[in-house]
């Protein structure tokens, strides 16, 4: 899901898989991207990142320390919740996150993975 | 070419930062004819969001070693050290969307090779040049960390390491600063497609940092009363990923000339120069619960115009390799075993040339390095790591930590333990 003023409809598995490894930082609009993640260890966030992402959630924790750590990007911001997760992503410009189908409602953009 | 490196590098900073200044300035006004310069002002920080994107993270580390014989990091084989310290402050910014300014400071104490001052790790400035859905191009300038294999742009950082030493046979811990950091440009370019995989890659000109005492007891030896000074220096690696990250490649190249100055008429060395042109090759493959990785370095050394009678000018080429396997039982529990091959000199591997000519250990030509360590994640915040090395030779030993080379074993062991924290 996305915050209403990224404008996207869909996104490629590949663009998906690039915003949250940080590499890709901006929207094809020029906005700047703001990634939400749950807790490494969160079942959603592994089951997001094995169905969605094809990749381990070990993997992203290595990719992400070695933005941050080399000084080349910065780390996504983590939320506690699924609930504090929508909160987020419906209030940040250019926010990007995930959410179990039981929380989607109208107000909340869904980004199609091609 | 140092001042002048510099210089460009100031240089590129400033108009980089005015330029995107000038261009949002001109935005903002442009949207607000009304408003006052200050309400300008404060608009453009809210519009780039530029306090959201402040991020700040740290690490400290604090290991125990002991050693049956030879000192690592201290007098480990006195019962061992608390010699090996490890903190650092990292934060980082997005003024503008396509600017990154990044800074790290680190405090590192590990026996008599490192200052134990806090020093600034890297400060720079990336800018993406073209960003285009998965492809990009862009430049750092400013202070940064050397691209060179997977694990020398974190070494520092317990959490990103497979274990609390990295193979010492390719990550020195002895010339480390003359691998960690450069005042530098890099230029860089990532692209990832559907069907192929990712590719990035990056090429980098600066002036390495090498002006410490452990640097260069490992080049000129130990008691010089002269200075070493780092010429213009290239650095280049290509990443290779499959798009579910199971398979990395990558091809790691740099070449350095440091040139010695004599202290005085009393140092008999002479000037001279040494080159040093590392090349070396990384593989990895990952499933959920193995790593398999492994990387091998051939190390070309030219040594020429010192005073012969005092220093052998020569060619010569060093090799190192490693395999290491890392199991996860689960989120909480890693184990890992390694087996890490160093020869200071492959057309000598077993040191007998140098042990001949000179009357040194032939061992300290050498280091056959079998490690075995468990990881323990406590929180995601704590880790405590222990680790067993079985150690034959010498080869990557500190001069500074162990002063007299004849007074070394062959065969050592090395215990070591560490506590690590993250925020």
């Amino acid at each position: 899901m996305i915050h209403p003023d990224v404008k996207e409809e869909s996104v490629s598995a590949n663009l998906l898989r690039a915003i949250f490894s940080m590499r890709v930082k901006n929207w094809p609009n020029g906005m700047l991207i703001k990634v939400f993640v749950l807790a490494d260890e969160d079942h959603l966030h592994h089951d997001f990142s094995k169905d969605k992402l094809n990749v381990f959630p070990y993997q992203l924790r290595q990719v992400w320390d070695r933005l941050v750590f080399s000084g080349t990007g910065q780390a996504p911001t983590k939320v506690s919740s699924s609930d504090e997760m929508l909160v987020k992503v419906v209030n940040t410009p250019g926010a990007v996150g995930y959410i179990e189908t039981a929380y989607i409602n109208d107000n909340i953009h869904i980004l199609q993975i091609k | 070419m140092c001042c002048f490196l510099k210089t460009i590098i100031r240089l590129i900073i400033y108009i980089l930062l005015i330029w995107n200044g000038a261009v949002y300035a001109q935005k903002t006004i442009d949207e607000a004819d009304n408003k006052s310069i200050v309400a300008s002002v404060t608009d453009w920080v809210a519009t780039t969001g530029m306090l959201d994107t402040f991020q700040l993270q740290g690490f400290a580390n604090q290991a125990f070693i002991s050693t049956s014989d030879n000192d690592v990091f201290g007098n480990s084989d006195k019962g061992g050290s608390f010699g090996f310290t490890e903190v650092g402050l990292n934060a980082s910014m997005r003024p503008l969307p396509r600017l990154q300014l990044s800074a790290q400071g680190l405090y590192r104490r590990a026996g008599k090779g490192s200052s134990a001052n806090p020093r600034l790790d890297f400060a720079f400035a990336d800018y993406r040049l073209y960003s285009h859905e998965t492809n990009q191009f862009g430049m750092r300038v400013g202070r940064l960390k050397n691209p060179f294999g997977f694990y020398n742009e974190t070494r520092d950082v317990a959490f990103t390491r497979p274990s609390i030493l990295l193979p010492q046979s390719i990550y020195f811990d002895r010339t480390r600063n003359l691998g960690l950091s450069s005042d530098a440009i890099h230029l860089y370019a990532d692209s990832s497609q559907s069907n192929l995989g990712s590719f990035s890659v990056i090429f980098g000109i600066g002036n390495p940092i090498v002006d410490d005492r452990d640097t260069e007891a490992a080049i000129v030896g130990l008691g010089r009363t002269g200075n070493l000074t780092s010429n213009v220096s290239y650095i280049g690696r290509g990443i290779y990923e499959t798009n579910d990250g199971r398979i990395r490649l990558a091809v790691s190249g740099s070449s350095t000339k440091v040139d010695y100055k004599p202290g005085g008429i009393d140092d008999l060395l002479g000037s001279g120069s040494v080159r040093f042109s590392p090349i070396l090759f990384s593989a990895q493959y990952n499933t959920e619960r193995w790593s398999l990785t492994s990387e091998y370095a051939l190390r070309f050394f030219t040594i020429k115009d010192f005073n012969p009678s005092e220093f052998s000018n020569r060619d010569f080429v060093g090799e190192s390799f490693y395999f290491q396997g890392e199991y996860r039982f689960n989120q909480k529990w890693e184990a890992l075993l390694r087996y890490d091959v160093l020869f200071a000199d492959r057309s000598d591997r077993k040191g007998k040339r140098l042990a001949r000519s000179t009357g040194l250990p032939a061992h300290t030509q050498f280091a056959k390095d079998l490690t075995v360590g468990l990881r323990w994640n406590v929180t995601p915040k704590i880790m405590i790591r222990a680790e067993y090395h079985r150690i034959n030779g010498t080869g990557w030993l500190s001069r500074l930590d162990n002063p007299d080379i004849l007074d070394t074993s062959k065969n050592w062991n090395l215990f070591a333990a560490q506590l690590s924290y993250r925020f």
